[in-house]
């Protein structure tokens, strides 16, 4: 091209350009003004069914994925449990899988014990090393010396597991975790003759009395009855719920109760009984519900004659007005419904408090009613281990009875209270297998971590035994490809099972787990020919499961006898004099127990009572916090017949002067960076107490005192710690 | 556009007798849409990055105390104090209520967050960090925001989008309660309902004509989105 050709184009195409834009002046002006709605436009993705597994509730979840990528959690609207909802838990799962510390690989200790250093080594050489262990121990017939720490396990896995145990000869398998049921199964038990966790008709009922239990955050299935507090409130066009909370701390969930009585610890079971008289005089009780259980509503009215409301009155803190008030609204609203959790299952007297606080759900005939509660279908059995279990297990670790422990799902090192001595004893078992996802408290210790798959990438079937009144049974399907190195837990038990030989080979014949779970969900659905069952099984992926469609009738009347407990005594660690505070350490509403703290969506969501984030501090009521010289903000020294610790304060107007409260799930010592070194583990101020008699735990009876250390307890709230803005301005 | 002519005007309504104070919400919004992670010395240092946060007063003295909850976010103001301050139209009104902010035009005056009653605008002073993995997290409809820039809870327009997207192929306009924001999704009690106030029959709709309705701070004059229903029974009269 010429020079003068080209300047010629140059000039036309520039003059062009100029007079387009004069004339066309404003649709250039208008789109910098209206604005590109901010943003890109959404791409397509699909949606997973999967189950939940941040707690045993087995909520229905969908995943999001797009390009092979977990993108979001959202709860599966089929599902009979969560009916589309997720907590804050559940929504935070997708940090656990893409948690930066996850372990990527197989790691052989390679330093002392606890240093945290390790090598990384393969799958092979990790498998190779464990089943040398094992064949070692079979062959010198010390089978028995194998022992499984798990939470409790349902389903396929429960199978599983029981079925290697056997294979391989040992029998020590605990399955324990703090968000087990014993003591709900204990007091069924006890109360009404059925081994069974009751499940609560909420929407349905019009008057809501919780003793201690904290429905919206840890007690059995949140989401389930959360939802089903929102519709008893407020979904019945005339009649909006009413909620009474029993419980020296007001907790999240009695925050939103109409009243608060805010009773001593331990003295659960007496206001119940005197709610119980008050009944009877009145003459306002479902008398087929009393006959069915064995009793006699004059005979028991003498029996009841020393819980005088003055007399409870006195010995539980809540004002005779505010007894009087509950004890009408018990005998005039209908359905009611009455549910006991874990403040007062901690206490020396859990059981005999447990069971008086069922004698009401008789008084008012709520059992296997509309608006009551109803009883969930048995688990398998052998589902979950006791307290007394939990207890031997330690022992036998002391004893020197357990060469091999392979701990996998949870971490016993930081959710056990050092008083029962699991820690202690650790050094007495001389191999330690962690299966793991990142590195918490007992990986620490081990001497072989094995990594674990996520729950996004893994496939069980989940059998909540909590929250359901149907069988329901969860899919839980890999919806991504494997980040890293892992394997799921019941495969690496086959592999295990493949190498050894033997018994155990012949015990687990499945090539891996998805062919059991196929076997038993066929078996659920009466053994179809496979064409019919391969078209169910992907209905079931879709679906997220297999849900029985409406509850059984469920009609079964309270059968057995009632027996009043003969004494409600409660006893504490530590004198009156000394340790003048009672301390009542309570699960955290988003770590439960210490499980979520290496989330970081977690750590940073301010806890909804005290708006503290990344921290774990001590609640002290204004007036005991005032004579005490105690600042919100301040540090303080904790100190326990157990030990001390130091702490944050939180001046708590909702808690009894006598009574001071930590949350359970900070204080790791590993973890990976967000759970690590978030001060102190409050379980270490726990004494040896428990309730003897009945073997179960007693988390609620130590007592503590206080002392203010220095004004620099590096408290740090979200915002405001007393809200942005006065209450009466934003019409509140 | 007249608000009759209007087919979309959305709207949300809280119903805080069911607000539980859960946190639910929180979660789910910030796993929606991309906010930053903030550690504890960032929090000390006002730096706190949640487009939606849960309000908790106190009330009364032990042993008549009570803790209330709020779930306070970006109100979509009809007559927004953030929008007028703008310089550059970041911060803008568009058709169907919505309060947007187009990230690439704010230059970071902070003029808006000044302005606005609710506090519920937060600044980026520092670029996001997400340490690997968990940028594979990352919401690919939502933009990463860097440092210097202004954001807030936006209805979760990418949301809104794609609904209004998926019922024009269908040649329909969106249905009640095909759109919702994450928190809504999420809430457990079904605090939060979110739809098209234009609609008399939406649930949205029905419930904002609730007696129980208040808007934050409306004697402003900033006549919110947001419609709270007073939580309470009789107990909490007076």
């Amino acid at each position: 091209m010429k020079r003068r050709t080209f300047l010629k184009l140059t000039g036309m195409s520039s003059a062009s350009l100029a007079l387009s834009g004069c004339q066309k002046s404003n649709e250039k002006l208008i789109p910098f003004l209206v604005a590109p709605e901010d943003g890109t436009v959404p791409g397509q993705a699909d949606d997973y069914a999967s189950v939940c597994r941040q707690c045993p509730a087995g909520c229905g979840i969908l995943v999001r994925v797009s390009e092979g990528r977990a993108k979001k959690i959202e709860g599966n609207p089929l599902h009979p449990v969560n009916r589309g909802r997720l907590c804050a838990r559940g929504q935070a799962a997708l940090q656990d899988h893409y948690h930066p510390d996850r372990v990527r690989q197989p790691l052989q200790r390679d330093g002392e014990r606890g240093s945290g250093r390790f090598a990384p080594i393969s799958w092979d050489q990790a498998l190779t090393l464990l089943t040398e262990r094992m064949a070692g121990l079979r062959t010198a017939g010390q089978a028995d010396r194998l022992a499984l720490f798990t939470p409790p396990l349902t389903g396929s896995l429960a199978t599983l597991v029981g079925r290697f145990r056997d294979g391989y000869g040992c029998r020590q398998h605990l399955a324990w975790d703090w968000l087990n049921t014993e003591w709900l199964r204990r007091v069924s038990q006890l109360s009404f003759g059925i081994d069974g966790v009751p499940d609560y008709d909420l929407a349905e009922a019009q008057y809501l009395l919780s003793f201690g239990a904290d429905f919206l955050e840890t007690h059995l299935s949140p989401v389930r009855y959360g939802q089903s507090f929102g519709a008893m409130r407020q979904l019945r066009p005339t009649v909006r719920g009413r909620f009474t909370y029993v419980g020296a701390r007001l907790s999240l969930t009695a925050a939103s109760a109409d009243r608060w009585l805010p009773a001593r610890p331990g003295t659960e079971g007496v206001l119940a009984l005197g709610l119980a008289r008050e009944l009877l005089l009145r003459g306002v009780f479902d008398q087929a519900a009393l006959q069915a259980a064995g009793l006699e509503a004059s005979e028991l009215l003498g029996q009841l004659s020393a819980y005088t409301p003055r007399a409870v009155s006195e010995s539980t803190g809540v004002s005779p007005a505010d007894l009087q008030a509950t004890a009408t609204d018990l005998a005039t609203i209908r359905p009611a419904l009455i549910m006991a959790g874990d403040a007062v299952a901690w206490q020396t007297n859990g059981l005999e408090a447990g069971s008086t606080i069922q004698l009401l759900n008789i008084l008012v005939g709520s059992v296997g009613h509309t608006g009551g509660l109803h009883f969930s279908p048995p688990t398998a059995p052998g589902a979950g281990s006791s307290f007394a279990d939990l207890r031997t297990f330690i022992r036998q670790m002391a004893a020197g009875r357990i060469d091999t422990l392979l701990v996998r799902g949870t971490d016993p090192a930081y959710s056990l209270p050092p008083a029962l001595q699991f820690q202690a004893q650790l050094h007495k078992v001389p191999f330690l297998v962690s299966m793991t996802r990142v590195l918490d408290d007992t990986a620490q210790m081990a001497d072989l971590v094995l990594p674990e798959h996520s729950d996004l990438e893994s496939w069980d079937d989940v059998v909540p035994d909590r929250g359901v009144s149907q069988q329901v049974v969860g899919l839980q399907q890999p919806v991504v490809s494997p980040l890293h190195d892992s394997r799921s837990f019941p495969d690496v038990l086959l592999a295990l099972a493949r190498r050894l030989g033997g018994e155990v080979q012949r015990s687990c014949p499945w090539e891996n787990y998805p062919a059991l779970l196929r076997e038993s969900m066929r078996q659920r659905l009466g053994n179809p020919a496979e064409a019919a069952f391969q078209q169910e099984w992907l209905g079931l992926q879709q679906q997220g499961g297999l849900f029985e469609a409406t509850p059984p009738a469920n009609a079964r009347p309270p059968g057995g006898t009632f027996r009043l407990p003969s004494q409600l005594g409660s006893s504490f660690a530590g004198a009156a004099e000394a340790f003048p505070l009672f301390l009542q350490l309570y699960l955290s509403p988003f770590f439960t127990d210490g499980r979520g703290a290496h989330l970081p969506w977690l750590q940073q969501l301010p806890d909804p009572m005290t708006t503290t984030v990344w921290d774990v501090w001590v609640e002290i009521n204004p007036v005991t916090a005032q004579q005490l010289g105690i600042v919100h903000g301040d540090l303080v020294e904790v100190t326990s017949m157990a030990g001390t610790i130091e702490l944050p304060a939180v001046v708590y107007p909702g808690i009894r002067p006598e009574v001071v409260a930590i949350p359970i799930g900070q204080g790791h010592r590993a973890g990976g960076r967000y759970a690590a070194g978030r001060r102190v583990n409050p379980l270490q101020l726990l004494a040896d107490i428990h309730d003897e008699r009945h073997s179960l735990p007693a988390w609620g009876a130590t007592r503590v005192q206080l002392r203010r250390l220095s004004a620099t307890g590096h408290l740090v709230a979200a915002g405001h710690a007393e809200g942005s803005y006065r209450r009466d301005i934003l019409g509140l | 556009m007249s608000r009759q002519a209007r087919f979309y005007q959305w709207g949300m309504v809280i119903d805080l007798d069911r607000c539980t104070g859960c946190g639910a919400c929180v979660v789910a919004c910030q796993a929606e849409n991309n906010v930053a992670l903030v550690e504890k010395q960032r929090f000390a240092e006002g730096r706190d990055m949640h487009w939606l946060r849960i309000e908790r007063y106190w009330e009364g003295e032990f042993p008549h105390v009570r803790a209330r909850f709020l779930p306070m976010l970006c109100q979509h103001c009809g007559d927004a104090p953030c929008e007028p301050v703008c310089p550059v139209y970041a911060s803008y009104h568009n058709d169907e209520g919505l309060n947007g902010q187009v990230y690439n035009r704010c230059v970071g005056t902070r003029y808006c967050g000044n302005n606005c009653p609710y506090a519920v605008r937060v600044f980026n002073f520092l670029n996001p960090d997400w340490p690997q993995p968990l940028p594979d997290q990352l919401n690919p409809d939502v933009t990463v925001r860097s440092r210097g820039v202004m954001e807030k809870c936006t209805f979760c327009i990418q949301r809104i989008r794609r609904g209004k997207e998926t019922a024009k192929s269908e040649k329909r306009l969106v249905r009640d309660g095909e759109i919702q924001p994450a928190c809504a999704q999420t809430c457990p009690p079904g605090a939060i309902v979110f739809g098209n106030l234009a609609d008399p029959d939406s649930h949205v709709s029905r419930l904002a004509r609730s007696p129980r309705r208040f808007r934050l701070f409306e004697d402003l004059g900033t006549d919110p989105s947001v419609i709270y229903l007073k939580g309470g029974g009789h107990e909490h009269a007076g």
